[in-house]
């Protein structure tokens, strides 16, 4: 990349990082700053020992005990101060880096919230993660030595100077060594970053490819292809041994370098420093003091290498934040639902599809007054699903209409979808729900074995709700729709982990305790349409037919026959 | 941590280690001696300083330049030297550790391939992936540099202390006990520390859980309009984060200055001792200064170390944990004189077998097949059924050796399969597991898996066979049709025809089929079963049912309960018998049919 745009890219970013977080930034370069100034001040005070301390006790044989206590006092006080400029620095460094990533997550965080679910279906799930969770904190990674790198220019400055003002033929061969420290430094550091990134990706490579040799265990050893893995497996391991291997050797020969450089040039100084003692335009002490602070300025330099190889990652990372916070919140579908007076759900003329492809939906019109339970049915991929998705406001129709009451209507999914919390978060979902509501409706959804976990109603159910059967969830599920008392309830088969008797007292309960509630219900299993007021029969994206499971069995044969298929193939429940 | 926790010291686990990967040993000692000479490059300077001072800046008799100029030359040298030493030993140590964890990773890669499938349960895939990956991480990082501070700058305070002893003891002296309460200091920072940040990793994992739930609930937060209340706790959380992170780097900030102020008042000592003593007691003006450059070249790495010393215990863990898999005994083990299956088809005998999960930690698992007895002649089509948890997908992979019963036999042939080489074995039992596995990569090569010599002829051939090749034509590059990680792209359904492709091709005689619980479409439903009879025909086949259609066409039923076997006969007689088979089945049929 070309440098001037890369430095251009590297100072907005900075910016755009820091503008609500100046004040701390400023503190910890001022830590930094104080930090550089002691480094020169304290070889300022080696100086001062050897020529008015040191030499004199050694030459002259006596020194008075008032220098040496203002020079070793002096010593000390420098080592609090600088040790101070370290700790304030370090300190607010950090509190600027997480202030911002802190900022910037709350940022992606309100925008995933704010985006309705079309927008969500669109993006991959991993990569979403990874901007919200991973990527704030990479786009922050380059303020944590940002207040050190300021204050090693602030030291290559006042370094620069003094050993200028010191003695200006030295001070100039000493200054000129810099630039070429720096040089070596930031070659290096571009260098081996290149090969631990490639270390990195193998390692990627590497590991999922265990996890899938793992995962298939039972494939591997039937085909009694545990040697033929292992080989697999082996040549990806040679493959990240390479990368690390071209790093350790870089590393080797640029460590020693970066080691020995500062050794040699120490050296030039002596020897050359040692005319200037002669003609006696230098001290002892001054000499001393010059390799001193050069000796002190080669860590810090390295940081110059450090900073810039955590640019490519910040920007990286801000780059995909930006591109998600670029993009305008889209309209929420729910705004797309008409509303009705009274309880029922009126489907007028409805069409749908996933960006411009097939429709899946082609003209669905239903009446479904209030109070009576629909079963939808129908084979795989007639539209069963995305019908009740229209119906709950998730999605919106290309054409169409949908009225449902004031109140809207509440979804159960298909997947019963629990967050780590308590049994009572995954109810209440945070909103204020009185304890005789949710007791009504575990007692309804047959969800009493709540009661029978450890803690009742304040159990964690860990990630994802592990720990629960399919069926618990789905009835922890749909006990979560009941609290909110649903003027409308749709329920994509929702019973299908029940077994047949639990699933037949549930729908039951549900028919008794909602009366004026409309339910709508994505069924497959005969037993639980019977249970239906009517029968919604969907093929292709259409309605063929409405009305009483008893009269579409009569008359109409695809249903009949989807009817049969169904019982032939159910799957057993164990 | 899921394996047998072993509970031996830092130096057994290192020593062991190093037995593990033998490439560590190979040289060291020549490495560590380059390392010693590499570490003299960082003392030329103070001794070149006193060396100047002392002999060519200071004397009597006015500044000799010339001597300065040969101690350059000769410092020059010796920085060469030391520079080239101080390459070659991290090189060594870099590449014979990049040797070391290769050979140990490869080592895992086999040894855990080996494991019988009782080890590979669930719940201990995760912490496996993570021995082969992170947990040799840990020891990469660990040589990448704390084993090279350890290198580097454990040979340099080495000799810097020789140094500093060799010009004067007392001040040497002076100097490490004024500097010794460092290291305590560092102990208790480091301690805080690890503390801090163990704290903010657990609220960073928090944050990432609760965002992957935004994100991955985000079709349910927006049913119930939980997403504004969702997002402000993942805020307090990140906030938390945030506070924690601070507090943690507040505290590492103390690390580096409390050298800093450590090295202040020992240089002070130092001087003042210096002083005291004088020119008569031998000191030199030159020794000390060369004196406080070396203090400050001693502690430098002290601080370093205190990281090094967390990061050290941290690779011993890590270490501990991969010899902990590699002491698990593997799997089914090879017979010593193996005797071959008889020609033609097999019969399976199951005799008297109990089974029960290796135990982890203290409670004991319960069994999971207890005193089962079965005879299945050759050909038999057998079909195994039971609730969750009753055995049978158990007692499918004892029948095909996938681990071996906690007693009893199991015989295949007449063979007992302890007898039976892993090679013949699977030239002759083919399993199809419940969730066939796919590899990434196209259908072609997850065929050749199973048989990698064919040729391509034969796997067409298979599809033929198993009458799939009207399935074949619709999908769009045929055999090359990329299949997706972990087989994503296709259906469940595909992925079983798949499976069933790839079993076909070994051709085996006797075929354990655990049938899939995941629904599949109607056309797909239709070829599986074609394919799955074409595939059953002629050989003796265990199907481990989950579906009663499955059971109602076998030869036989054997139905499983708690690990017993508790009814055996055709599907007709088990539904008049009135037990636990005609239950099932009334369920079933209730549970399929309306009204």
């Amino acid at each position: 990349m070309d440098e001037g745009n890369r430095l251009r890219q590297a100072s907005r970013l900075i910016r755009a990082l820091l503008r609500h977080q100046k004040r701390t930034f400023v503190i910890a370069c001022t830590g930094a700053a104080v930090f550089a100034a002691c480094t020169v001040a304290s070889a300022i005070v080696v100086r001062w020992m050897i020529d008015d301390v040191i030499t004199p006790r050694f030459r002259d044989g006596h020194v008075g005990v008032g220098t040496v206590a203002m020079v070793l006092g002096t010593l000390i006080l420098l080592g609090f101060v600088r040790a101070a400029g370290v700790v304030v620095r370090r300190t607010w460094a950090g509190r600027t880096a997480w202030g911002v990533t802190e900022r910037l997550s709350a940022q992606v965080i309100d925008r995933l919230a704010d985006q309705p679910v079309p927008w969500h279906r669109r993006q991959t799930t991993g990569d979403l993660i990874t901007r919200a969770g991973v990527d704030a904190e990479a786009s922050t990674a380059v303020l944590h030595p940002l207040p050190f790198a300021s204050g090693v220019v602030v030291l290559v400055f006042l370094s620069s100077v003094w050993l200028l003002v010191t003695d200006i033929p030295l001070g100039l061969a000493a200054v000129g060594v810099f630039p070429l420290l720096i040089v070596l430094n930031v070659a290096y550091q571009r260098r081996v970053d290149r090969y631990y990134n490639s270390a990195q990706d193998e390692l990627g490579r590497l590991s999922s490819a265990v996890h899938e040799s793992f995962e298939g265990v039972v494939v591997v050893k039937s085909f009694g292809a545990e040697h033929r893995e292992t080989e697999r497996l082996a040549v990806i391991a040679g493959r990240l041994r390479e990368a690390r291997l071209g790093a350790v050797r870089l590393r080797s020969t640029f460590e020693a370098l970066l080691d020995g450089v500062p050794n040699v040039v120490n050296i030039a100084l002596l020897v050359a420093g040692a005319f200037r003692v002669r003609s006696g335009a230098m001290s002892v002490g001054e000499l001393t003091s010059f390799i001193y602070l050069f000796t002190l300025l080669v860590f810090p330099l390295r940081l110059i290498g450090f900073t810039l190889s955590e640019l490519p990652h910040s920007l990286a990372g801000w780059g995909r934040i930006r591109s998600l916070l670029d993009q305008p919140v889209e309209v929420d579908p729910i705004t797309s639902l008409l509303r009705g007076t009274d309880n029922g759900v009126h489907v007028r003329d409805l069409h749908y599809s996933h960006d411009s492809e097939r429709e899946v939906l082609t003209g669905v019109t239903a009446e479904i007054p209030a109070g009576r339970t629909v079963a939808v049915v129908g084979a795989t991929g007639s539209g069963k699903t995305t019908l009740l998705h229209l119906i709950a406001g998730i999605i919106a129709p290309t054409q169409g209409s949908v009225t449902v009451p004031e109140r809207g209507a509440e979804i159960v999914f298909q997947e019963a979808f629990l967050l780590a919390g308590t049994v009572l978060d995954n109810i209440d979902l945070g909103a204020d729900v009185p304890p005789d509501a949710v007791e009504l409706a575990l007692q309804v959804a047959e969800a009493g074995f709540v009661h029978q976990l450890p803690q009742g109603l304040d159990t964690e159910i860990g990630e994802r709700g592990v720990g629960l059967s399919g069926g618990q969830r789905q009835r922890l599920a749909l006990t979560r729709a009941l609290v909110r008392r649903p003027a409308v309830l749709l329920l994509d088969d929702t019973t299908s982990a029940l077994d047949p008797t639990t699933e037949a007292r549930v729908i039951a309960n549900l028919r008794a305790a909602l009366t004026s509630t409309t339910v709508v219900a994505v069924a497959s299993r005969p037993s639980t349409i019977a249970l239906a007021d009517d029968v919604l029969y969907l093929v292709d994206g259409q309605v063929v037919a409405h009305g009483l499971h008893d009269e579409l069995m009569a008359n109409v044969p695809a249903y009949r026959e989807l009817i049969e298929a169904f019982e032939h193939d159910r799957e057993s429940h164990d | 941590m899921t394996e047998p926790i072993s509970r031996w010291s830092a130096a057994e686990t290192i020593g062991k280690g190093v037995r593990a990967a033998p490439a560590l040993r190979v040289g060291f000692i020549t490495t560590l001696f380059l390392a010693l000479v590499g570490a003299a490059g960082r003392v030329v300077i103070p001794i070149l300083v006193q060396q100047a001072i002392d002999r060519g800046l200071t004397p009597k008799g006015g500044v000799d330049v010339a001597m300065v100029v040969r101690l350059g030359v000769i410092a020059f040298i010796v920085i060469a030297i030391a520079t080239w030493a101080q390459r070659t030993a991290v090189y060594r140590l870099g590449r014979r550790s990049e040797e070391a964890l290769y050979g140990l990773r490869v080592r895992l890669f086999e040894h855990i391939h080996r494991l019988s499938i009782a080890d590979h349960s669930e719940e201990r895939k995760g912490a496996l992936v993570a021995r082969v990956t992170s947990d040799v991480e840990t020891l990469a990082q660990f040589f990448q540099w704390g084993g090279l501070a350890w290198l580097l700058d454990g040979t340099l305070m080495l000799l810097v202390a020789g140094v500093m002893l060799a010009y004067d003891w007392v001040l040497a002296l002076v100097a490490f006990v004024v500097a010794a309460p460092l290291a305590f200091v560092l102990q208790r920072v480091q301690r805080h520390l690890v503390k801090a940040y163990d704290a903010a990793r657990s609220r960073n994992a928090q944050v990432m859980t609760q965002i992957s739930e935004v994100v991955a609930g985000a079709e349910t937060l927006r049913a119930y309009q939980a997403g504004p209340r969702y997002a402000v706790r993942v805020k307090q959380t990140s906030h938390e984060r945030s506070k924690s992170f601070i507090k943690a780097g507040s505290i590492g900030a103390f690390l580096f200055p409390s050298g800093e102020v450590f090295g202040v008042f020992t240089v002070s000592a130092v001087v003042i001792a210096g002083l005291i003593r004088g020119p008569d007691s031998g000191l030199t003006a030159g020794a000390m200064v060369g004196f406080i450059f070396l203090t400050y070249r001693f502690l430098e790495p002290i601080a370093e170390f205190t990281e090094v010393l967390d990061q050290t215990q941290t690779a011993v863990a890590g270490m501990r944990r991969v010899l902990g898999v590699l002491e698990i005994p593997v799997g089914p083990p090879e017979p010593e004189i193996p005797m071959s299956l008889p020609a033609g088809a097999l019969a399976v005998t199951v005799d008297r077998v109990d089974f029960s999960y290796r135990t982890r930690g203290d409670a004991d698992e319960p069994p999971v097949l207890l005193d089962v007895n079965v005879h299945i002649p050759a050909g038999q089509q057998v079909a195994v059924v039971g609730e969750t948890g009753s055995g049978k997908t158990t007692l499918g992979r004892l029948i095909a050796r996938l681990a071996d019963p906690s007693a009893g036999f199991v015989l295949v042939g007449g063979v007992p399969l302890t007898r039976v080489s892993n090679a013949d074995l699977r030239r002759r039992l083919t399993v199809v597991p419940q969730e066939p596995f796919l590899f990434e990569g196209t259908i072609a090569a997850n065929l050749l898996f199973a048989m990698p010599n064919l040729h391509r002829v034969d796997l067409e051939s298979a599809v033929v066979d198993l009458d799939l090749n009207d399935w074949l034509d619709t999908l769009p590059d045929g055999l090359d049709t990329e299949v997706g990680e972990r087989g994503a792209q296709m259906s469940a359904g595909e992925r079983q025809l798949v499976a069933l492709v790839r079993a076909s091709l070994v051709d085996p005689d006797v075929l354990v089929l655990d049938e899939a619980t995941s629904s599949v479409d109607a056309l797909t439903e239709v070829r599986l079963a074609r394919a799955l009879e074409k595939l059953a025909s002629g050989r003796t086949t265990i199907a481990i049912a989950h579906r009663l259609s499955t059971s109602a066409r076998a030869d036989r039923v054997l139905v499983l309960d708690h690990g017993r076997l508790v009814e055996d006969g055709t599907h007709t007689e088990l539904v008049q018998r009135g037990g636990t088979y005609s239950r099932m089945y009334d369920a079933w049929v209730a549970a399929t049919s309306a009204g």
